[in-house]
């Protein structure tokens, strides 16, 4: 246990490392500070915008947004998903149209959603929303589909109901499968939150980073960029955290 | 003595995909009979447990139990499978899983723990109960399907070659657990074993399949006293002879 | 279930929504800034091919897609190998890897921007940081995961590092890591069409905001159909090379 600790401040150690080389860069002006502001000038960027509201103002509309969406996607991705995992001519008729919409880059349906929404929160959401669905769906179809048939046996000689089947068997069998396809569908409701409040011009970080690139404020920009690896990394770890504690029963390997 | 047996296979033929599995079944069971089926692969005998668990309907003839036809599983028929690794519920403890055959049939939850509690004390898993399957070794992941099919205070123990992937050394003691646990509660069982020496040492009948198609070649009756005991039921004679009569039935097939 | 008859079911269901919305737009004799007809989208999409300009497009994405993926994939390779085989700079660099891997590749468009303005080199930029994620930790756990014994002979053969990497680890963990830089094709092309929905005026992504702008929703929609071909084509195509390539390996790689 001990060496775990050591080793994590090392490596927190060499993190430090890094940003000190990044500080000399900057402040030698290896690189232009137009373009690449040091640890320093970002910092005070930041405490500034937290200080003036503005910042906390964009993280609160763009983690509300991202939530809405994940949330809304996950769980028509669950029912969705179950409905079709459990039922073979379903699974044969929809699978290839699945698969193939799975490759399909979901901002390219953003054009879409501007052409019947308009540039609205509407819009940013819906597109969210859809661009979050398929992580979730197809890994619920898939862990539905996989559920180990010889529980399905176990529950005709129990004498289980199909309700208590689908309840007590399918849906935690499913639980790994869907747990995975959720935390995929979350990178995805970030990016897409990023990506539509840059194009709709909403209040949000998406939109504040292109407002500061575009106007060379250049420690703006990187305290924004700041904040949404931060907000990245939070909520992924906050649903490992969930993932964990939910699939305790898993194997060590 | 009932006047009628307790299971009765009444010509019974089953066809899987196109192909003849077992012709003309014709086999009787009272009750309290511990009956160990073997055979070659291929002849049949898990077809034959699957038919007596209502997983399968027989494509001519009956099975019938107590006089009534079997269409379905039955709650007082428990089946234990041999792959127990896929036949338990990993996200449950032991005590959720034994819990589940009780949820099944119904039992109001006040009454769960206490059934739970008494069928873990038989099978040696008490102290375990709030263990997850994967921190169980093989032979206690076994006991654990053992006392889900207890909880149904079954009168019939199916079981499928329940010890065949376990180490000889887990196997025996697995093998004593068993006859004292059906000595205690009269089950009739129902013992499906590539093992030929297990099937003497458990039973106190034989059957053995032939394949190609499957049917009973040889019913024999093992009369060693009980209990049996690994050392001394093993050097007796009688075990022997029983062993080498099963052993060249097999081979002659070949 | 023949493999003809597996593909009809599989084409019934979007081919019947296709006709649907045919008639529903024939029937509503459609004119609409925001919806189009599948068959006017097919003309448009005919037109796009016949002027050349849907093949530009999709060889400016392709272009940076790739020149994205090679770059960032390269050296992706190239750290995970370092990672994979030495854990001393595996756990110096843990909290660095987990720090910068959150950031989405988005939040770096305005920086690419501002640093090269718009164009190929933006693009590529941003798709190089988003392929060399997958590929890096990808890489390092399949090299990480390279059998023990392996190394073993390694060592009783008297290989140098280099020689083991080249000969021994690099090979045994190739599926793995054929599989990762699949994976980071992916993402490159979706990460180029999301850079050209967004900022840079380049490629599919950009070809289809200009028709959405334009008002022309039957050459939006052949666009999107397009980039749904390539995807899936692409996909595809690194898929059974995988599958060609990896046949006889050990390991099962999906």
């Amino acid at each position: 246990m001990n060496a775990r600790i050591g080793w994590r401040l090392a490596s927190i150690v060499v993190g430090g490392l890094f940003i000190l080389a990044w500080q000399f860069i900057a402040s030698a002006h290896i690189v232009s500070p137009v373009y690449l502001p040091g640890p320093d000038r970002t910092w005070t960027a930041l405490v500034r915008g937290f200080a003036s509201g503005t910042l906390l103002a964009q993280l609160l509309q763009t983690v509300q947004r991202m939530l809405l969406g994940w949330l809304l996607a996950s769980l028509v991705g669950i029912v969705v998903g179950a409905c079709i995992g459990l039922s073979r001519p379903a699974r044969a008729y929809l699978g290839p149209t699945l698969e193939f919409l799975r490759p399909l880059p979901a901002s390219a349906v953003i054009p879409l959603g501007i052409a019947f929404f308009g540039l609205s929160d509407g819009m940013v959401l819906g597109v969210i929303a859809f661009g979050a669905l398929w992580p979730t769906l197809l890994a619920t179809v898939h862990g539905f589909a996989a559920v180990e048939p010889c529980l399905y046996e176990v529950s005709r000689v129990l004498g289980m109901s199909r309700l208590a089947v689908i309840w007590k068997i399918a849906l935690p069998s499913s639980l790994p499968d869907i747990l995975g396809g959720m935390r995929l569908s979350l990178t995805v409701s970030l990016i897409l939150a990023v990506v539509g409040e840059m194009l709709a011009s909403r209040t949000g970080l998406g939109s504040g980073i292109l407002i500061a690139a575009r106007t060379f404020h250049a420690p703006d920009l990187y305290a924004g960029v700041v904040l949404l690896g931060m907000l990245g990394y939070i909520t992924a770890q906050g649903l490992f955290a969930v993932e964990a504690r939910l699939l305790r029963w898993r194997a060590v390997r | 003595m009932d006047p009628q047996p307790l299971i009765a296979f009444d010509r019974v033929s089953m066809t899987l995909g196109g192909t003849p599995v077992l012709t003309g079944i014709d086999l009787s069971i009272d009750a309290g009979d511990f009956v160990c089926v073997v055979g070659p692969s291929g002849c049949g005998k898990t077809t034959l447990l699957r038919l007596l668990g209502g997983l399968l309907e027989p494509t001519s003839g009956e099975v019938r139990y107590a006089g009534k036809r079997i269409v379905e599983p039955r709650a007082d028929i428990a089946v234990m499978f041999q792959d127990y690794g896929r036949a338990l519920l990993p996200w449950r403890t032991v005590e959720g899983n034994v819990s589940l055959a009780l949820e099944a049939l119904g039992v109001p939850k006040e009454q769960r723990a206490a059934r739970i509690a008494s069928v873990l004390d038989t099978v040696g898993l008490r102290n375990k109960a709030d263990r997850y399957p994967s921190e169980l070794s093989g032979g206690m992941q076994q006991r654990l399907q053992i006392a889900r099919c207890l909880a149904q205070e079954p009168k019939v123990l199916l079981m499928d070659e329940p010890f065949g992937a376990l180490d000889a050394m887990t196997r025996q003691s697995l093998q004593d657990e068993v006859l004292s646990i059906v000595a205690v509660s009269g089950a009739t069982v129902f013992f499906v074993t590539h093992d030929l020496e297990e099937a003497v040492y458990l039973g106190n009948r034989v059957i053995g399949l032939l394949p190609h198609p499957g049917r009973i070649a040889s019913d024999v009756k093992v009369t060693l006293s009980r209990p049996r005991n690994q050392l001394t039921t093993r050097e007796d004679p009688e075990f022997a002879r029983l062993r080498r009569h099963l052993f060249d039935f097999i081979k002659d097939e070949h | 279930m023949t493999r003809l008859a597996a593909v009809l079911r599989g084409i019934a269901f979007p081919l019947g929504l296709v006709v649907i919305a045919q008639i529903a737009a024939m029937v509503s004799h459609l004119q609409s800034d925001t919806l189009a007809s599948p068959a006017a989208a097919l003309v448009a999409g005919a037109h796009a091919f016949a002027d050349g300009s849907i093949l530009i497009a999709t060889v400016q994405t392709l272009a940076n897609a790739f020149g994205g993926l090679a770059l960032g994939g390269s050296i992706g390779l190239l750290f995970g190998i370092l990672l994979g085989s030495v854990v001393l700079a595996d756990r110096l660099m843990e909290f660095s890897v987990e720090a910068l891997r959150p950031i989405p590749s988005v939040a770096l468009i305005p920086v690419a921007m501002l640093i090269f303005g718009f164009g190929f080199r933006m693009e590529i930029a941003i798709v190089s940081f988003a392929s060399f994620w997958p590929v890096l930790i990808l890489t390092r756990n399949a090299v990480a995961n390279v059998d023990v014994a392996l190394y073993d002979v390694a060592r009783v053969l008297r290989l140098t590092p280099l020689a083991r990497t080249v000969k021994i680890v690099l090979p045994a963990a190739l599926p793995r890591i054929f599989v990762a830089f699949r994976l980071a094709a992916g993402i490159a092309l979706t990460v180029a069409v999301t850079v050209e929905v967004s900022t840079n005026p380049l490629g599919l992504g950009y070809g289809m905001m200009l028709a959405e702008q334009s008002l022309h929703p039957e050459l939006m929609l052949a666009y999107l159909l397009w980039i749904g071909i390539i995807g899936w084509g692409l996909n595809f195509a690194i898929t059974n090379a995988q599958r060609r390539l990896f046949a006889r390996s050990p390991q099962a790689v999906r």
